[in-house]
């Protein structure tokens, strides 16, 4: 059986996969005391529970808004408005979750030192997200400049 | 904006509707309507010409310099 892989197709596993993300991060809102609770019987070092809890709830909700906004941005992609304010808007928040779980993670970092590492990588996903944001403005600019073309 | 553009006194000289003068130079009333109002950023050569053609004009007798201070 030979599929064929369409730009539409593409982009509705995209939306599943997000969907999917979703519903974990959801998830992951109700099961964080029992991973804090696992994490401290297992980890061998002090406890830092109570700290953990905090961050792990902080940094859900900013990676729920994260696949929240990314879902709006599959379904304009989808009615093919692609250079618009809206899906601007939507990559800056992104990038801003990940500058939040950063920020989150540096907090952690003083009780547990790999939460530095995941910091970086946030920060980096979150700085190539605010360079994509700039590039799509620039083209929605162009575009609009192109609409208002006679 | 400070280029002007005085479609709407030639159409009227030349009593033109909107909706004939669009179909004349093969634009969409909608565009003629940008262009009408002020809401265009750039008006191409090819549609300046046929403008002036149908209308029998001038590009200055359409487009107006209007500095900023005196707007």
């Amino acid at each position: 059986m030979n599929i064929k892989w369409t730009h539409e197709r593409s982009l509705m596993l995209s939306r599943v996969l997000t969907w999917a993300m979703f519903l974990l991060a959801c998830a992951v809102l109700f099961l964080i005391p029992i991973i804090t609770e696992w994490y401290d019987a297992v980890s061998g070092k002090p406890p830092v529970r109570v700290v953990l809890t905090v961050c792990l709830y902080i940094s859900d909700v900013f990676a729920i808004l994260a696949i929240w906004e990314l879902n709006l941005l599959l379904r304009n992609i989808s009615k093919q408005e692609l250079f618009t304010e809206k899906n601007t808007r939507c990559v800056r928040i992104i990038s801003w979750c990940c500058f939040g779980v950063a920020a989150v993670c540096c907090v952690l970092a003083f009780w547990r030192l790999l939460a530095a590492m995941i910091a970086v990588v946030a920060a980096f996903v979150g700085l190539i997200l605010r360079v994509v944001k700039n590039m799509l403005a620039a083209a929605t600019e162009m575009r609009e400049e192109n609409d208002y073309t006679i | 904006m400070p280029i002007i553009v005085n479609l709407d006194v030639m159409m009227a000289k030349r009593k033109i509707s909107a909706g004939e003068l669009a179909e004349r130079i093969d634009i969409t009333p909608a565009n003629l309507s940008i262009l009408k109002n002020n809401k265009a950023k750039a008006v191409r050569f090819s549609t300046l010409e046929a403008i002036c053609r149908e209308l029998d004009c001038q590009p200055g007798d359409i487009l107006e310099f209007v500095k900023d201070d005196e707007q």
